[in-house]
């Protein structure tokens, strides 16, 4: 319905796709326009918002400015960060030393405590963002405490005793606009090409390597905006409360953003805002019960968790297409066609004796294979013969203990994952490693990222090239999705499709990256003869109409016989065989290797 | 000078390192920080002072009487609070952990009072001057008791059948329970043995400072966690090992540093270790399978 009238506006000449976004713009800033007046003037005409509740709706918005932005590197990018208070502190001292010490205007001076938190989160997050999970937690835990001592060691910001005099410069306003500001922001960033790299490292933080997103770059880009929005959380903070001191920047502090978040439900923006109503409101409510106000606070954060484990929203949206005003989804774009391929000089990939050794095993040894523009090869051997490994070398998840790699004449050896994707290498999981709590249709998006594409300023305002290129991005996912008969599925959550569905959109979306070598890991494990015969069909036909040259493990050898033009026969990590279909067959060692040397 | 320091340390490390055991069996087996072993650390200390102020329970009975009780207080919390999360993300388990960590502290601020106690003396403190190392009775009482409940923690853990049940269940919960395990009994047995083992550091803290504190769970807590991740979480030795480098760095710095940096170090520590030693020092990288 939506999307039909969204092709209509394009046919009426394009202008109107302009209207609703500009609709969409208008609606939001009146909204958040109409919210102001609305507390403002209930504050006024003093209905339900005395003097006192507007200062506690001023620490809501400072928390949902803590919280939105964790929420960008916790709940978005999956990075588990126990440090926040410390960027708070970073931003709360620099604004508030600019404003009493120096004299200089609030809104410098928060700006100022932004950008000094953003160095913060550069400084802690190059080293920290190797570390993976708890690990992470506990490293940035250690970062926020040591930030913390730091600050207790500066004389010239009073050291243990404090800061007091800040001027009180933190209004209604200066806070509501700032919150409103940091949800849009982070916000536009979430739905944009950046942001959604940064939702498959959540997912799947191999697979969106391979998949050529720059997963160190991107999580330390939202580590810095992150920190960023804390510093300047901490600039209101500190202009509200006029007295800092270290302590209210400990560890508790970064818990309390992480409640928020939790309780909110991770990576949903709307249950942030939620949830930091209650965690604020809560504790002023609770102060009717004088000395037991904390441990009820806690009883309650208890059963909260108990009851709703996953968050008041989980991940879910508040969103304009709930309130049915226009998905602004064009048409999929009929004639994207791909630029077409120089047929360059034969060799795609070659290896020079690569041996992998994993501790004293060798799993690879002395393996050298050439593949030409436009082959299509098959790598068999029994289970542990070295297949596997074998693609993580080609694809840098693994690097090889000696020897040389070379696609297109380069040589990857030693290149990131990422790297190698975008030099045109995509590949499949034997295991589907799916983004598989995003849709269907973002599996495929995420591919979209290098090329000349909109720049992070125009996607956090929305503006420029944005719209038309996401357009873009649309339509040619949409066509990878139709070309694997997964149109009309979409908008579905990747990990509900059947199997074989997962498979396919595993391939659509490896050949949405635009390789030009494509290697597919058991692409029929666990399918059917049916579905094995209509896989068959399909990687003929990319590999025609991509113009690709792939390699493929795979255990059905009916498939690999019928389908591939050459084989190479792994077996113990030794190259055994390498020939077409009929002579591998007949292969001696081959058949000695698969049913033991009594069978030959 | 450097050795009386290391005295001084190791005595202060041993103290974490019985905290930290808690947290690396606990997170060994149901891979939880649990925020709450600080508390329950404060608690037996409590306990330990009211056992021997209001009951005039001696030394040598107040302390596995406290123990006891921590080990009960831990099973509680974990039936209570943990397990039915157990299938929900692990992050919920987390902030649950941290809401019974507040809770514990709360209640015992509301009920144990603010005010930080002295701790009842036990015995005379006798120093010894050993060619400049001064060493006190309390010193070595507090060395002894620590290294004799980790003897036992490890023969626990390595040499019985339970222990074996625990290493199984964390390696595989679901395993072990086709196996005929049961995880859950498991899962409380560990709770039990490091509750039990936090409390006796809890006390021990009291007799050495002669202080305590219903707040005194937090930075305790958060160094002993740390000691447990410098070693490698989830491994016993490595939470020894972690804990006394703890305790002999932050004597260190204060000592001949600044007392101002005294809690910066073992956050610095930890990350210098993790940056090199990605899983703690004794523990092993596993590389994900692709």
């Amino acid at each position: 319905m939506t999307e039909a009238k969204a092709v209509d506006a394009k046919r009426a000449g394009g202008k109107a796709v302009d209207t609703t976004r500009l609709a969409r713009v208008a609606v939001t800033l009146g909204g958040l326009a109409a919210g102001y007046v609305l507390v403002v003037g209930l504050h006024r005409a003093e209905i339900l918002i005395n003097d006192y509740y507007l200062q506690i709706l001023i620490w809501v918005g400072i928390n949902v400015i803590m919280g939105v932005s964790l929420n960008l590197i916790n709940g978005f990018t999956g990075q588990f960060s126990l440090g926040h208070a410390g960027f708070m502190a970073i931003g709360a001292y620099v604004a508030a030393s600019m404003t009493k010490l120096m004299g200089m205007p609030f809104a410098l001076s928060l700006a100022a405590g932004g950008i000094a938190a953003a160095a913060g989160g550069l400084v802690v997050g190059i080293p920290t963002l190797r570390l993976a999970g708890d690990y992470l937690a506990i490293a940035t835990l250690g970062f926020g405490e040591i930030i913390r001592v730091i600050i207790l060691n500066l004389d010239v910001v009073g050291g243990p005793r404090g800061l007091p005099g800040i001027p009180a410069h933190t209004t209604f306003l200066w806070v509501y606009v700032i919150a409103a500001a940091t949800v849009v922001v982070v916000r536009n960033l979430i739905w944009s090409r950046q942001g959604r790299a940064l939702v498959a490292i959540r997912e799947d933080e191999t697979a969106a390597e391979t998949m050529g997103v720059d997963t160190t770059r991107s999580k330390i880009m939202a580590f810095v905006v992150g920190a960023f929005f804390a510093g300047v959380a901490g600039g209101l903070y500190a202009h509200k409360i006029t007295f800092i001191d270290p302590s209210q920047f400990d560890f508790m502090k970064s818990i309390e953003a992480l409640v928020i978040i939790v309780l909110g439900g991770l990576g949903s923006i709307t249950g942030t805002v939620m949830a930091a109503f209650v965690v604020t409101f809560l504790p002023e409510i609770l102060r009717a019960f004088a000395d037991y106000r904390m441990i009820i606070y806690s009883l309650m954060l208890i059963l909260m968790m108990l009851y709703r484990p996953r968050g008041l929203m989980g991940t879910a949206e508040f969103s304009f297409r709930q309130l049915g005003l226009g998905d602004r989804r064009p048409a999929p774009d009929k004639g994207g066609q791909r630029a077409g391929r120089s047929d360059g000089p034969p060799p795609v990939l070659e290896t020079r004796g690569v041996c992998m050794d994993f501790g004293g095993l060798r799993a690879v040894s002395d393996f050298s294979m050439t593949l030409r523009q436009g082959e299509l090869v098959g790598l068999i051997g029994p289970n542990g013969a070295g297949k596997t490994t074998v693609f993580n070398m080609l694809t840098g998840l693994a690097e090889a203990t000696s020897g040389r790699v070379c696609f297109m004449g380069e040589d990857i050896t030693r290149r990131r994952p990422s790297e190698i994707n975008d030099m045109g290498v995509a590949r499949t999981f034997q295991n589907i490693r799916l983004f598989s709590n995003l849709s269907v249709l973002d599996n495929v998006r995420i591919a979209f990222r290098g090329e000349r594409l909109y720049s992070m300023t125009e996607a956090l305002l929305r503006a420029g090239r944005y719209a038309t290129q996401e357009e873009q991005i649309y339509g040619k996912s949409m066509e990878f999705l139709r070309l694997f008969g997964l149109d009309d599925r979409a908008s579905e959550i990747a990990g509900k499709l059947p199997y074989g569905a997962q498979r396919r959109l595993e391939m659509a979306r490896a050949l949405a990256t635009k390789p030009k070598l494509l290697l597919l890991d058991e692409p029929a494990a666990g399918m059917n003869p049916q579905e094995t015969q209509e896989l068959l069909e399909l990687i003929r036909w990319i590999h025609e109409r991509f113009d690709l040259t792939v390699l493929l493990i795979e255990h059905d050898m009916s498939l690999v016989m019928k389908l591939c033009q050459r084989i190479i026969v792994l077996d113990y990590g030794v190259t055994i065989a390498d020939g077409a279909p009929a002579e591998i067959v007949k292969n001696r060692r081959v058949i000695e290797a698969y049913l033991g040397e009594e069978a030959v | 000078m450097v050795i009386q320091q290391l005295v001084n340390g190791l005595a202060l490390g041993s103290v974490y390192a019985l905290i930290a055991l808690g947290y690396t069996m606990v997170y060994g087996i149901i891979r939880l920080i649990n925020f709450a072993h600080g508390d329950i650390f404060m608690l037996g200390a409590y306990y330990g002072y009211f056992a021997i102020t209001m009951f005039n329970i001696p030394f040598a009975l107040a302390l596995p009487l406290t123990m006891v009780l921590a080990a009960v207080t831990g099973m509680a919390v974990e039936r209570l609070a943990y397990k039915p999360l157990r299938q929900a993300p692990r992050i919920a388990s987390l902030i649950t952990a941290i809401g019974v960590s507040l809770l514990l502290q709360n209640l015992g601020l509301k009920f144990f009072e603010a005010r930080p106690r002295p701790y009842p003396r036990i015995m005379r403190t006798v120093v010894w001057d050993l060619g400049g190392v001064v060493v006190s009775n309390v010193q070595l009482i507090m060395l002894a008791l620590a290294i004799a409940l980790m003897v036992l923690i490890s023969l626990i853990v390595y040499r019985t059948k339970i222990g074996k049940a625990m290493r199984a269940v964390s390696f595989d919960k679901d395993a072990a329970r086709l196996m005929g395990i049961d995880a859950d009994m498991v899962i409380s047995i560990t709770f039990a043995l490091g509750s039990a083992l936090a409390a006796a550091g809890g006390m021990l803290v009291g007799f050495y400072y002669n202080r305590i504190s219903p707040t005194m769970g937090s930075m305790y807590g958060l160094k002993a966690f740390v000691a447990a991740v410098v070693g490698g979480i989830g491994i016993v030795p490595g939470a020894m090992l972690g804990g006394l480098i703890m305790g002999v760095a932050e004597v260190f710095v204060i000592a001949f540093v600044s007392s101002m940096l005294k809690d910066a170090i073992a956050f610095a520590i930890l990350i210098v270790i993790l940056l090199f030693k990605p899983a703690g020092l004794l523990g092993r990288a596993v590389r994900e399978k692709v």
